[in-house]
């Protein structure tokens, strides 16, 4: 008998990520044809590239924590979060992730590692204090969800050509800007189409990591069964709750028309450059899961 | 998950493991006669409780069935919410079968109603022969069993004999084998 599910699909986002990375795969081809086109040196590039991306993939994540100033925990030094991040295990069905926590009071969480056997979570002692336990279950399921997904990997291996298409930028600037012997004319073609490449690519990461944002808020709302819990927890982090406004109506209406644009008027164009979705985006996301599971929609 | 689903990052909360739940019934003979642990006469499954209005309706309804059977069989039942959230569902009966049945009642109405995903586990307590507390804790996503034993104090387990009661218990019982698995449940009210 097949059971119902509490939660439909969200086909639109699929197709969202999947044409981006379509369209990523795609430019990175005309990167290898370029590359292939100027000879030898491309394939030293690919090899420099791989080599820091595999640093990158097995290395960084001790340095990342170690940036963080953040430290792992033992079950007995945090009880409540360890058995908080063994329950939303089960219920994800992952193995255990080592946990971490940073001591700083900005409220913030975030996962790291390839795989989720060498996993570690970590939050810091900010957002411990400023989110009730249903809010912080909320957070670390949507980083459990970027483990599961295997964002650090899948990131990664996407960004890998946009490097290689970097590094032949760099290289074009430091020995082609020279100029003064004979001019290499397939490796200016390089030059210019990896300039193209880099910038390119660099608006789909942009836009490959927000979606992997919106499927990892979904995650988490699937994991815990409480998609409001999360939605709640997003508004507190962004700045104390100033989503559900606290000033009166009428204190807010006049400033508005002082300004040249209305307030909030950039956020088109800035949104192109921002790895996370905006915040009303992805709360009104939460609302839609929320509604079906109260069986609304 | 496959590779497209990683590239996607389609994420599907696991429906539970086809149910190995009723060799505990079985298993529990050979833990008492071989491994002198006794069954506590207490069994709890464990789920987070939705703020929905069907999930209430059915868990009422699957509160009424226990309560119905239980007036034949003396299977008692007790509800407690813990500080995570989470409901535990508390079935006190001398007969170990009956404590197994009731706890596949629960899961079963939670799963024809479509939730599921929502059972954390189930648990089975058993004492041993200084009356320490032995849990043998069931993962539905899983379909496995672990032990659990606390080592009295502070998030203390006893690793030790956990480990040495899944090689004593062998084949009798679908055990977890990838040990990071093996979650602990710290404060059982059972």
């Amino acid at each position: 008998m097949p059971r119902p599910t509490s939660f439909g699909k969200d086909t639109g986002l699929q197709l969202r990520m999947t044409f981006t990375m379509f369209l990523l795969g795609l430019i990175y081809v005309i990167l290898i044809v370029a590359l292939l086109g100027a000879g030898v040196n491309g394939v030293t590039v690919a090899l420099i590239a791989g080599g820091l991306a595999v640093f990158q993939l097995f290395g960084s994540d001790k340095l990342a924590l170690r940036a963080m100033g953040a430290r792992e925990v033992s079950p007995a030094e945090a009880p409540e979060l360890h058995a908080m991040i063994d329950r939303l295990c089960v219920q994800a069905d992952l193995p255990k992730p080592r946990v971490a926590v940073a001591n700083t009071r900005m409220p913030n969480a975030f996962a790291l590692g390839r795989s989720p056997k060498s996993a570690t979570v970590c939050a810091t002692t900010g957002i411990m204090e400023l989110l009730s336990p249903a809010e912080l279950e909320g957070v670390l399921a949507h980083e459990l969800t970027h483990v599961a997904n295997r964002d650090v990997l899948v990131m990664t291996l996407a960004g890998f050509f946009a490097t290689i298409a970097a590094y032949v930028v760099q290289f074009g600037f430091f020995f082609g800007g020279g100029g003064d012997d004979d001019d290499n004319p397939s490796f200016m073609v390089l030059f210019l189409v990896s300039i193209g490449v880099y910038i390119v690519s660099f608006f789909l990461m942009q836009a490959l990591s927000r979606y992997r944002e919106f499927a990892a808020d979904r995650g988490a709302a699937m994991i815990t069964g409480r998609p409001s819990a999360l939605a709640s927890a997003l508004m507190r982090i962004a700045s104390g709750m100033q989503r559900i406004p606290q000033q009166d109506l009428r204190a807010t209406q006049e400033l508005a028309a002082f300004y040249i644009f209305p307030p909030g008027a950039g956020k088109a164009i800035g949104g192109l450059f921002a790895t996370h979705p905006p915040m009303e985006k992805r709360i009104a996301a939460l609302q839609r899961l929320e509604a079906q599971l109260q069986g609304a929609a | 998950m496959g590779l497209f689903d990683i590239l996607t990052g389609k994420r599907k909360v696991k429906r539970p493991a086809e149910s190995r739940l009723f060799a505990m019934s079985t298993a529990a003979i050979t833990l008492e006669m071989s491994l002198g642990l006794r069954s506590g006469g207490r069994a709890a499954i464990v789920f987070q409780p939705l703020a929905t209005a069907d999930f209430g309706s059915i868990v009422g309804d699957m509160e009424e069935v226990l309560r119905g059977t239980g007036g034949d069989t003396g299977t008692r039942i007790d509800k407690t919410d813990d500080s995570f959230g989470y409901r535990w569902m508390i079935l006190s009966d001398d007969d170990f079968e009956d404590l197994v049945v009731g706890i596949n009642v629960v899961s079963q109405a939670l799963e024809d109603g479509g939730y599921g995903e929502r059972i954390l586990c189930a648990v089975f307590a058993f004492r041993d022969e200084h009356d320490q507390p032995v849990y043998w804790i069931y993962n539905y996503k899983r379909g496995a069993f672990y032990p659990f034993v606390p080592a009295g104090g502070e998030q203390r387990r006893d690793s030790e004999r956990e480990l040495r009661l899944k090689a004593q218990i062998g084949r009798e019982l679908p055990v977890e084998e990838e040990l990071e698995r093996w979650f602990p449940l710290w404060g059982i009210p059972i």
